[in-house]
């Protein structure tokens, strides 16, 4: 296989990734829970806003759990 | 003109947020831009997950999502065989056999090498042409973007434009191809993020899949049934049209070519990562329809505008607006929240959209175009400078396309027009440039060129004036991309046997069979071919699915 040329310079994607992710979780869902409940009447009644809330947030936090936990294998 | 999106402030929450990680991405990425490769291809140092995706996304613009939204409102499910037949081959071609002469031959751009390859004259020919048309693409997208905004929600085109333009600049100024890729992997996870719940309250509000297929006609049901006679589908194309024309030609044309993706596997750390990036970006691409097919299917189903149109081909009716389709489903089922988070997915992948198209057009300027015709041989902190001022040039450029289109809308489909003329040939060239070792210089070239003009001269000559007809548009298109490849091919061939050869030794690296093998990666799930296979299964297996 070709050796590698680049230096392994960037730095991890994960990170900004994650975080923005794990960021609208959050927003999410606090919105889903102490947001009005009368923007649901366009999705059925149902909390789309907690649901995916949680979602993102477990997303997010994966890729800064595998950013984490990345770093720390390779020290 | 009241708009059909009211957000609010948790809506621009989630937008400003958007908007602020991807400057901070760009800026923290520029103390990593030291050499000219650094900042056009990302030093070749990223792995190929990230790759995969920016590759993906590169293609997934705001305009191709609202475009396939609109469609799948009114053809069905056919529009998949721009997902599956239409991509999947190409990509699986690009990572098996082509790639290796790309990333093996250390070019750094497409042009650069039809230059080695050929001659001069045929990367001048395509560099041009290449750096003109993304431009322009980039500044007709931009326009239609801003007109999108102010329908959805009342921004004014300048600030659309003005806003769009200052962060793209930003980022790609301070960051390169690398801020660009990295901004196309945050928005690959947006998009889908933020399409997915109009499906799942979409197919909620139809009783789930099988109320979705009672209330749309069954002619939208089938990617392959009615493909018989282009009579009989909504779409006006036979199999052979979308076969030939869209899955062979527009496809490997496109995925094999455009500098746009290409640059995007270029940047890989290694060779088999280089290869590995579209086959991995096969899987995903094979999923898209599930977030464009299915939500202008739910259009059809659920608003009533869409409706109207779906009797039986041609039938009257006034004509709805399937490209605000997608908008409209935004606006009667996302309540605020979700609501932001699937406007800043549109969002992101138009300004991705719009970056890849201005680091793709940096890299042939400086590379092929300034680098080889007006200052040559120049330190390489000369080139990244100058990286960094055709950036800036590059976003003036479109600005000023996008008013230019504003004043002559009908200019923004004339010009979608003539980008064809120039893609659909340009893989006949590869073709024999990679596999055929007697392709000569002058051959490539007027085979380039012949393809080109064949393609004008069939829209020109043959099918506007009404000497050709076709049963639809998008047939004469397929059709057209089909005999300006068929003369590219010919053409290359019979003017290679009159005109002199390179030397082999020239050509070592850049021709099948003049290259050695490349070595596949040490585990089974690192071999390319072995995903290609799987890939290539998965999608028989789709086509017959929906058959």
């Amino acid at each position: 296989m070709e050796s590698s040329q680049g230096r392994k310079h960037l730095f991890d994607l994960k990170i900004p990734l994650g975080s923005l992710l794990g960021f609208y979780g959050i927003l999410l869902l606090f919105y889903g829970l102490f947001g009005p409940a009368s923007v649901y009447k366009k999705s059925f009644n149902l909390n789309v806003d907690l649901i995916w809330g949680i979602l993102m947030l477990v997303i997010g936090s994966s890729f800064l759990a595998a950013s984490y936990f990345g770093r720390s294998v390779k020290k | 003109m009241t708009p059909v999106i009211s957000m609010n402030f948790i809506d621009y929450t989630i937008l400003a947020a958007y908007v602020i990680i991807t400057i901070a991405v760009g800026y923290a990425l520029k103390k990593y831009m030291i050499t000219s490769e650094d900042f056009f291809l990302s030093g070749r140092s990223l792995p190929s997950w990230i790759t995969s995706l920016a590759f993906l996304s590169a293609n997934l613009g705001a305009l191709e999502v609202i475009g396939m939204v609109a469609n799948s409102a009114k053809y069905g499910i056919l529009t998949v065989h721009f997902y599956w037949i239409g991509a999947i081959p190409a990509m699986i071609f690009l990572g098996i056999f082509m790639m290796p002469f790309y990333y093996g031959s250390r070019v750094r751009s497409v042009p650069e090498y039809l230059k080695l390859r050929y001659n001069e004259a045929t990367r001048g020919l395509n560099a041009l042409s290449f750096a003109i048309m993304t431009l322009l693409m980039s500044g007709i997208s931009m326009y239609a973007m801003a007109l999108l905004f102010e329908l959805m929600l009342g921004w004014t085109l300048t600030s659309s434009i003005l806003l769009s333009a200052i962060v793209v600049l930003i980022y790609v100024f301070f960051g390169g191809l690398s801020s660009s890729i990295y901004n196309e992997v945050i928005q690959f996870f947006l998009i889908w993020l933020g399409l997915l719940p109009v499906v799942y309250i979409g197919l909620h509000a139809v009783g789930g899949f099988e109320g979705l297929v009672q209330r749309i006609p069954p002619s939208f049901l089938h990617a392959w049934q009615h493909m018989g006679s282009a009579t009989d589908n909504p779409m006006g194309v036979d199999w052979m049209g979308v076969v030939l024309g869209l899955g062979f030609v527009l496809s490997f044309g496109y995925w094999t070519t455009d500098f746009l993706v290409v640059q995007r596997a270029m940047a890989s750390e290694n060779l088999a990562a280089a290869r590995r990036t579209p086959l991995i970006a096969s899987f995903p691409k094979m999923l898209v329809p599930i977030i464009v097919v299915i939500p202008g299917l739910l259009a059809v189903a659920l608003l009533p505008q869409f409706k109207v149109a779906t009797g039986a081909l041609g039938q009257g009716g006034a004509t709805p607006d399937y490209n605000s389709a997608l908008i409209l489903m935004f606006a009667h089922y996302l309540p605020n929240g979700i609501l932001g988070l699937a406007i800043t997915g549109l969002l992101a992948s138009f300004m991705s959209g719009m970056a890849g198209n201005v680091t793709a057009f940096n890299t042939v300027w400086t590379y092929d175009i300034y680098g080889s015709y007006i200052k040559r041989n120049m330190p390489d902190n000369h080139y990244l400078k100058m990286g960094k001022y055709a950036t800036i040039f590059g976003v003036l450029f479109s600005i000023g396309t996008a008013y230019i289109v504003r004043s002559f809308p009908n200019l923004m489909d004339y010009m979608q027009l003539i980008f064809t003329f120039f893609n659909a040939p340009l893989f006949a060239t590869f073709l024999l440039g990679m596999f055929w070792k007697k392709a000569t210089p002058w051959g490539g070239f007027f085979g380039l060129l012949s393809g080109i003009l064949a393609a004008a001269f069939h829209y020109f000559v043959l099918y506007r004036p009404g000497i050709i007809h076709y049963p639809s548009e998008m047939a004469a298109n397929f059709y057209q991309a089909w005999w300006a490849w068929c003369t590219d091919f010919v053409v290359t061939i019979v003017v290679s046997f009159f005109t002199a050869k390179k030397e082999e030794a020239a050509l070592t690296g850049l021709v099948y069979g003049l290259t050695p093998k490349p070595h596949s990666g040490e585990t089974l799930f690192r071999k390319p071919e072995f995903w290609a296979i799987v890939s290539l299964v998965i999608m028989v297996v789709l086509n017959i699915i929906f058959w």
